[in-house]
């Protein structure tokens, strides 16, 4: 290799030989590089006359005149042809170029060096005869393209077209043969031949082959890519109307299953690359330009005002602008995550902004504006059906022991329809993107500065979402060897939330409220219950009011991005250090007001206020070292680096009751003795070496290894360090002489990769037993200080979670790219779990873990378990008609997985999924040998329709009776066949886990016309409709129920489809599968249509692009679920949680027009 | 030269390694057990929380639902899902029941976290021979043999775990259940190791003493039906003298400024406004009109039954100074709507609950743990949505009283025994009842129901009577509602099999440890 070669002359071994045995092998890589800086200072004149004069005469002559030294072997002077010219007063340049003609080295210059090398094998001698060359490239509709690369095959001559398209080369020879590339367009050669002009039309391109892809610390072509990633680029996910670009990409990415939380703007939302990784957190690592961005979201709890949290966990990158990504990249498996090591486990999403392009400075101006709604409204009686359903329950008095008659009611059809919660809680919302930005490069800085307002309105009442950003990034090449950049992101979000998920949940709450309430009273005041009859009708709690009054926000203030030198030693050896932060600001407030009516009525009291702040910053230093070459039919990437960073969280939280006025300020009430002020601090830090080579030979056989070594401060002394190595390789089969005849199959690569990788989330300092200070039991026996007690059991021997992951890949081309397909298969085996130890309750520690309870001592983490997903991940990309006025391209994508939980740390371990609820039950097991989150309860087994049923079959649960078991009841099967119905009698009853998702794109232009149509969907997962237990409990006829209720089971209608009402017993309210659906969807995902204003219109106000387009996100879902939206995700993100429905907030549909305009 | 100073940047950059130090980060926040329990206040600061938080999620809603509810002395509101649906009232309560699993978490983290105490506190012990670690060992072991009681008592069979942290070690859960009388054993062998390591007199206001110990040890031994034993630990306690009846009933269960009064043997300690810290009691048992302005409270979701409010003798002062009915008052509870003191009224013609009226199915409410509103005026009494700081009695004189009463007693039909009388009628006599001459279990059972109404102990007396006797009594209830017009909407539980005696072992304990459901194993 050329290094070691240079390692051999005089000049290193004289000057730099001591120092280099010092130095590690970085340095010494750097050093020798560093010694190929070139240099273009060379004026001075020489005057020379020579004839066959041997070559060290003449370096003599120019030292003389010039002061220019040589450096070189005398063994390669061997082959030195003699040399003759005559010249006078000519530039260095120049006599150098005649003595180094057609000799078998070359030279570089290094200061007032001038080192001779020998010529790569695959540089060949520059021509003598030359012409000058210039054109224009053009694309096919005949319009100029900026940034082409051109250069001369096989030297490196080169250079680029500029905004007019148009290229310059000097000295050219007939021979060259001329290369013009752009992505996006197809690669085209053209022989020299002496032209002074070469005109060129450039392709399009269908293949992705020359793309390029970010493997982390690098990127590459992807023909070189020997691992699983997936890749998408800003026009795959621009314009769509959702706060992140998690959501965007939802159903774009094989592989990568996307399923929203919350349809709460900036809500949680699942991300799972390829199927579940762990039992613990499973959100990949989101790295944006180098930045691993640490920092959580979430909002306070609604707990503090009273009653159960809801849903919290937020969407981290909904606090970034997806308005500014360039690319989105998505490692897959453990051969390409490996680089990460400790915090690829769960997956990388290498997340590439914009960046500003040499040319003209473009200003571009994005914009949609668009409205919001409900997708569907549930079938909940009116007041009418509400008053025919009570007198009907209370016909059957002697067995629903319902005995209130009320006048009112006895005829419905002279009622009205009564209150539609549903309208009053549901609202219709706005949504509007705006987005500024500037860019261009000129010389040697490129640009780009952006500006952003999101806003958002819930289709909650009172809920939102706003976000302000600004982006600024600057590149500037500081010196033809030092690149240095730096970019700034900041941003503003505030989301406005209302309690969602669980039994205070205002959907769960609303569902049920009796139509016979007025939400508010003639006076305008709210209502809770209105008496008819002598019998209040309501909600202690006026869903409206909840979500009306309280005001509970969430705003982050974020600041994140880099500052690097990358310096080019040669045009092979880079050297980068980048300088990472991330700083956040999150700020979460929940405000209560005191609104008690006139006639004493309480509507919401106390009046209360928190404000939880606090403050995480985030640094990294990377230093990598990187070295290209290609030789012959070799091709080498070496990367070799180093990252070191520390992480930082300060909490501070204060609460306040009684505000004057319902003022919302704390310093309009007095502290709140439930809520004394709190606070905690956090800190850790990680410290990584990485190396990764790639080889390829020949285009054919490509390798790639790659190793991570992490020390990270979640762990013991003795436990600190994780090794993670991973091998993959990749044949391409196209490219074999056999395959050179191969018609319709013009790509054919497979793929290889082993690897492994790590998870290390564990809470912080677990390794240890800490004391939990109990602040709030200060004063107990009259004590003053904090008492203390053990917090968790300790384990210093806790290690790293390891994901191994076996993948083979199959790409395929057919008819010149114009199908591509990719197919992967996986096998990812997760080991040594970082698992809090479940213990049954009974042994006195947390049962729930890591549900960090506030009076439980944690059970120990221990690494166990194991968990394996299999898979498959498949993607199509067809352009199915191109011409040039006609295009219809489709893409497929498909994922599936199988997860199964292959043991705990014990054969009995189990983790519980409860709801939420002030009694929670448990709805999900995960244990040994079934899928994680897998629903747990009863079969059902009709009715009992007839007394024979009651008497014959195994005894039922309760006693048979009007109060126990009667007709009418559900009868649940008996299971373990000890003829009675008991608890022993539950068992899997659903899993929450889809058999495949897909996304299914299909994109048509007509000349300036564009339209899009995107369906996605899930196929063969089940939910637990828990609202359905509100909503068709027959429990407590003061409640509202769906209109299904009134074909129930009762002695009138004994063929009923519903259980009776039974309001004595919870016997027909068991988890059980009467509440598990069918979750498969498919949903209109997107239709967008797209017009270009042609250029003749637009091109007198300089306007050089005018794109408006209407859009249609979320159109209609396919499904037999009979909730709001079978898109349900995880309660703040937990797997053990997934698919639940309980007062979830529905997805919206939106409308939006919108248009992109670039001046 | 240019180049020199690029090496040396390149050498300092690429050489940078971080010291060893940079990944050590220590907690910021708390202190690690091998720099702690250093001193006696640490130790003393930890038992302390052994009377508070842990309790929590027994307190909370189980403690009514089988104290009270199971025992007919209380009702819940109409199928609140967050108390069972009903199934306390019917007798139906089953294994997936939340309040079932949270009794069984919440006396199974109380004997957890005293045992972890225990053990953590014997390794210190052991290595440092710090005295003043042993009075910590042993106030953690009385508050353990309390949990295993209340485990023994709710459960029947059970496990029982000395050592969690080896237990979570193990990998092996599947631990069997021990037979209830091995379970009471283990909870009499940690009251006895407490009652030696314990002082006479409480080192602080409200921590219990050997007397303590000895007063729980007569309850446990009265439950199994030694007589024998329960008489004499019960005279241990009465002939110290160190223990009265408090004179005021009332303000026992209203205020907190009677905590820690000379009747008090153990008692939960409660610190007002903080949720999981204070006593809740009153924001569930409450009526909604006297916890105005707080509108997280007051749900009356558990109130008397029928039943109990006929139970009272003419002229027992305990039912007035224990529940609230149409005509209760008290000028010291103010709030937004009662600006000059709480008024109880039910009187709606057939109306509905408002914000001044009660129409509940009994049109009554316990008084027991009722601190009144939030701003009560009383800085010293504070209370909040969350709860107040009104201490909660498991053992109060008067139980080792009727305790002693009833070992006297013991398997005869009646009793004049003096000592037995004279302990009987202190308490009988405080309720402004004439002195009896002669006991019967009848009657002592009768008062104990009075007495102790609302205090989570009543079906535990009656269960102790065995399965026989405890159906009559149950089967024998009334347990419905009143209907507008005054009329009774008869509901009546159902107790039909000796298994009903015990609460199920919670689903999710089975499902983990299938030994559960195999029948009891000796422990000793």
């Amino acid at each position: 290799m050329q290094f070691i070669a240079l390692c051999k002359s005089r000049f290193l071994a004289g000057r730099f030989i001591k120092t280099l045995m010092v130095m590690k092998i970085t340095v010494f890589l750097v050093l020798v590089a560093s010694m190929n800086v070139s240099a273009k200072v060379y004026s001075q004149k020489l005057t020379l006359t020579e004839k066959n004069a041997p070559l060290d005469k003449l370096f003599t002559e120019i030292k003389k005149q010039t002061g220019y030294t040589f450096v070189y072997t005398e063994s390669i002077l061997k082959k030195a042809r003699t040399v003759s010219l005559q010249v006078v007063d000519v530039s260095l340049e120049k006599v150098l170029q005649i003595c180094f003609q057609n000799q078998p080295f070359t030279y570089e210059i290094v200061e007032k060096t001038i080192v001779i090398k020998p010529i790569a094998d695959a540089e060949v001698l520059i021509p003598v005869a030359t012409t000058d060359i210039t054109g224009i490239v053009t694309d096919p509709d005949g319009k100029p393209i900026s940034g082409v690369s051109v250069e001369v095959k096989g030297i490196k001559q080169g250079t680029e077209t500029d905004v007019n398209g148009i290229f310059k080369l000097k000295g050219v020879s007939a021979s060259a043969v001329l290369v013009f590339s752009s992505v996006g367009y197809e690669k085209q050669e053209i022989v020299a031949s002496n032209n002074p002009v070469i005109n060129v039309s450039l392709k399009l391109n269908s293949s992705t082959l020359g793309d390029i892809v970010v493997i982390g610390y690098g990127s590459t072509k992807r023909a070189n890519i020997t691992s699983a990633i997936s890749s998408i680029s800003e026009k795959d996910i621009k314009n769509l109307p959702v706060a992140g670009a998690d959501q965007m990409i939802q159903g774009k990415i094989p592989g990568v299953t996307v399923t929203t939380n919350s349809g709460q703007p900036g809500g949680g939302v699942s991300i799972l690359v390829r199927g579940i990784t762990t039992v613990n957190n499973n959100q990949p690592l989101y790295v944006i330009d180098g930045v691993p961005i640490i920092a959580s979201t979430s909002s306070g709890g609604m707990d503090y005002l009273g009653g159960v949290a809801g849903q919290t966990v937020q969407s981290p990158l909904a606090t970034l602008n997806p308005n500014d990504i360039a690319s989105i990249d998505v490692l897959k498996d453990a051969s390409a995550q490996a680089i990460y090591g400790a915090a690829g486990g769960n997956g990388v999403v290498l997340i590439t902004t914009k960046k500003g392009k040499p040319g003209e400075g473009k200003l571009e101006y994005d914009l949609y504006y668009g409205q919001q709604q409900l997708q569907k409204k549930l079938p909940i009686m009116n007041l009418r059906q509400y008053a025919q359903y009570y007198n009907s329950v209370l016909a059957e008095g002697t067995t629903t022991g319902v005995t209130d008659t009320i006048g009112e009611f006895l005829n419905p059809s002279v009622l009205g329809s009564g209150t539609d919660w549903q309208d009053a809680v549901f609202q219709t919302g706005n949504i509007q993107n705006h987005q500024l930005s500037f860019s261009g490069g000129q010389g040697k800085t490129n640009y780009y500065f952006s500006g952003n307002y999101f806003g958002q309105d819930g289709i909650l009442i009172n809920t939102g979402f706003q976000r302000y950003s600004l982006r600024m990034s600057v590149d500037q090449q500081v010196k033809n060897w030092l690149k240095a950049g730096v970019s700034g992101n900041l941003s503003r979000s505030d989301q406005k939330l209302a309690v969602t998920d669980g039994q205070q949940s205002v959907i769960a709450a609303m569902l049920y409220n009796s139509p016979a309430t007025p939400v508010k009273a003639f006076d305008g005041s709210y209502v809770n219950t209105t008496p008819i009859a002598g019998v209040p009708f309501g909600n202690a709690q006026n869903p409206v009011a909840l979500a009306a009054l309280r005001n509970v926000h969430s705003i982050q203030s974020k600041a994140y991005g880099n500052l690097y030198a990358e310096i080019q030693f040669t045009k092979d050896i880079s050297f980068r250090n980048q300088l990472n932060y991330d700083f956040q600001l999150n700020d979460n407030t929940a405000f209560q007001p005191n609104i008690v009516n006139p006639d004493g009525t309480v509507i919401l009291s106390p009046s209360k206020l928190r404000v939880d702040k606090s403050d995480s910053y985030y640094y990294g230093l990377q230093t990598y070292l990187t070295y290209n070459h290609i030789f012959g039919k070799h091709a080498l990437n070496f990367l070799l680096g180093h990252e070191a960073s520390y992480n930082h969280y300060d909490d501070a939280n204060v609460s306040v009751t009684g505000l004057t006025l319902n003022i919302q300020s704390l310093s309009a009430g007095t502290p709140d003795p439930a809520a004394p002020a709190g606070g905690s601090t956090y800190d850790g830090a990680s410290e990584s070496y990485f190396a990764r080579l790639l080889y390829t030979y020949d285009n054919r056989y490509s390798v790639t290894l790659s190793g991570r070594r992490d020390g990270s401060s979640n762990f013991g002394p003795d436990k600190r360090i994780g090794y993670f190595p991973a091998v993959s390789a990749g044949w391409t089969i196209s490219n074999e002489k056999f395959a050179q005849d191969w018609k319709t199959l013009s790509f054919l690569k497979l793929r290889l990769g082993y690897g492994s990788v790590g998870v290390s989330s564990v809470p912080a300092n677990t390794y240890t037993t800490n004391i939990r200070l109990a602040s709030n039991a200060v004063g107990l026996f009259g004590q003053s200080g904090v008492p203390g007690i053990p917090a968790n059991v300790g384990n210093p021997s806790l290690s790293w979670e390891s994901v191994v992951t076996y993948n083979a890949g199959l790409e395929a081309g057919f008819l010149n790219g114009r199908i591509e397909l990719t197919i992967d298969l996986y096998k990812k085996i997760t080991t040594q779990m970082l698992l809090a130890t479940t213990l049954p309750s009974f042994a006195g520690l947390d049962p729930n873990p890591p549900n960090n309870n506030y009076d439980e001592i944690e059970p120990p983490y221990t690494n166990a378990g194991q968990m394996t997903n299999t898979g498959v991940d498949l993607g199509i990309t067809s352009h199915n008609i191109k011409t040039r006025d006609f295009g219809w391209n489709t893409i497929i994508v498909f994922s599936q997985y199988k997860n199964i939980l292959d043991k705990l740390n014990a054969p009995g371990a189990v983790l519980f999924g409860k709801s939420q609820a002030f009694a929670p039950v448990t709805l999900t097991e995960s244990l040994a040998g079934q899928p994680v989150g897998s629903f747990y309860g009863f079969v059902t087994n009709g009715l009992y329709r007839t007394m024979t049923d009651l008497t014959s079959g195994p005894t039922p649960m309760l006693p048979v009776g009007v109060q126990g078991t009667w007709l009418g009841d559900i009868r649940y099967k008996d299971l373990n066949g000890d003829k009675a119905i008991t608890s022993a009698d539950q068992t899997f009853i659903g899993n929450p886990n889809p058999k495949f998702t897909y996304g299914f794109t299909n994109s048509f232009s007509y000349k300036g016309l564009d339209l899009s149509i995107f369906l996605t969907g899930v196929y063969g997962d089940q939910i637990y409709n828990y609202s359905r237990m509100e909503t068709e409990s027959l429990f407590n006829v003061y409640e509202n129920q769906l209109s299904t209720v009134l074909n129930r089971y009762s002695a009138a209608n004994p063929n009923g489809s519903l259980p009776r009402y039974n309001q004595y017993n919870e016997n027909n309210l068991k988890i059980s599968d009467r509440f598990i659906e069918n979750g498969s969807y498919m949903r209109i995902q997107n239709i967008s249509l797209g017009y270009n204003l042609p250029g003749k219109v637009i091109g007198r106000a300089k306007i050089s692009s005018f794109r408006i387009y209407v859009a249609g996100q979320n159109l209609h879902t396919f499904t037999k679920y009979s909730g709001y939206d079978p898109e349900l995700g995880a309660f703040n993100n937990n797997v053990l949680t997934q698919n639940i429905d309980y007062g979830h907030y529905p997805n919206p549909r939106s409308l939006t027009v919108g248009a992109n305009i670039v001046f | 030269m240019k180049n020199s100073l690029l090496y040396i940047l390149l050498v300092s950059v690429t050489l940078i390694s971080c010291s060893k130090d940079f990944l050590n980060r220590p907690s910021l926040n708390n202190p690690t057990l091998s720099d702690y329990y250093t001193n006696a206040a640490q130790v003393e600061g930890a038992t302390g929380l052994l009377y508070n938080q842990v309790w929590y999620n027994w307190l909370d809603k189980a403690y009514h639902c089988i104290g009270e509810v199971y025992g007919g002395n209380m009702l819940t509101s109409a199928g609140d899902p967050n108390y069972g649906n009903n199934t306390y009232v019917y007798f139906t309560v089953q294994s997936t029941d939340g309040q079932d699993l949270l009794a069984w978490q919440a006396f199974y983290q109380v004997a957890g976290n005293a045992t972890v105490l225990i053990n953590t506190f014997q390794q210190i012990r052991n290595s440092s021979n710090a005295s003043f670690i042993d009075p910590g060992i042993a106030e953690a072991r009385f508050i353990r043999g309390v949990a295993y009681f209340f485990i023994a008592r709710t459960f029947g069979d059970a496990p029982i775990v000395t050592d969690p942290v080896a237990l979570a070690g193990s990998g092996d859960y599947n631990l069997p259940r021990y037979l209830q009388s091995d379970v009471l054993k283990f909870a009499l062998n940690d009251m006895a190791a407490a009652e030696a390591g314990l002082s006479a007199t409480p080192y602080q206001g409200g921590r219990v003493t050997k007397y303590s110990a000895a007063g729980m040890a007569a309850k446990i031994y009265l439950y199994e039906g030694n007589y024998d034993s329960a008489m004499i630990k019960a005279n241990e306690v009465i002939s110290s003298n160190q223990y009265s009846l408090y004179p005021s009933y009332v303000d026992m269960f209203t205020t907190a400024k009677a905590n820690n009064n000379p009747e008090s043997l153990f008692a939960l300690q409660w610190i007002a406004g903080g949720y999981s810290y204070a006593n809740d009691i009153q924001a569930y048992a409450g009526p909604a009109p006297l916890m105005k302005p707080d509108f997280n409270t007051g749900y009356s979701s558990v109130i008397p039954t029928l039943d109990l409010l006929n139970a009272y003798d003419t002229g027992d002062l305990r039912k007035g100074w224990s529940i609230m009915q149409q005509g209760y008052s008290n000028s010291n509870w103010k709030n937004s709507l009662f600006p000059s003191g709480f008024s109880y009224d039910t009187t709606v013609g057939g109306g509905a609950d408002d914000a001044y009226h009660i129409t509940n199915g009994t049109r009554s409410n316990s008084l027991k743990y009722i601190n009144g509103p939030a701003n009560n005026g009383n800085p010293s009494d504070p209370t909040s949505a969350f709860g107040d700081g009104l201490c909660l009695y498991v053992l109060r004189y008067a139980d080792v009283l009727l305790i002693y009463a009833e070992a006297v007693l013991g398997t005869n039909a009646s009793t004049s025994d003096p000592s037995a009388l004279s302990a009987f009628n202190l308490v009988h006599a405080r309720a402004g009842l004439t002195p009896v001459t002669s006991l019967t279990k009848q009657q002592i059972l009768h008062e104990r129901r009075v007495e102790f109404a609302f205090e989570g102990d009543y079906w535990y007396d009656i269960q102790r009577q065995g399965f026989t006797m405890a159906s009559q009594i149950i089967n024998a209830q009334e347990r419905g509602t009143l209907n507008g017009d005054g009329t009774i909407n008869h509901v009546g539980a159902t107790f039909t099999t000796p298994s009903q005696l015990y609460l199920p072992i919670p689903s999710d304990e089975v499902v983990a440890d299938p030994k559960l459901a195999m029948p009891a194993v000796p422990y000793y």
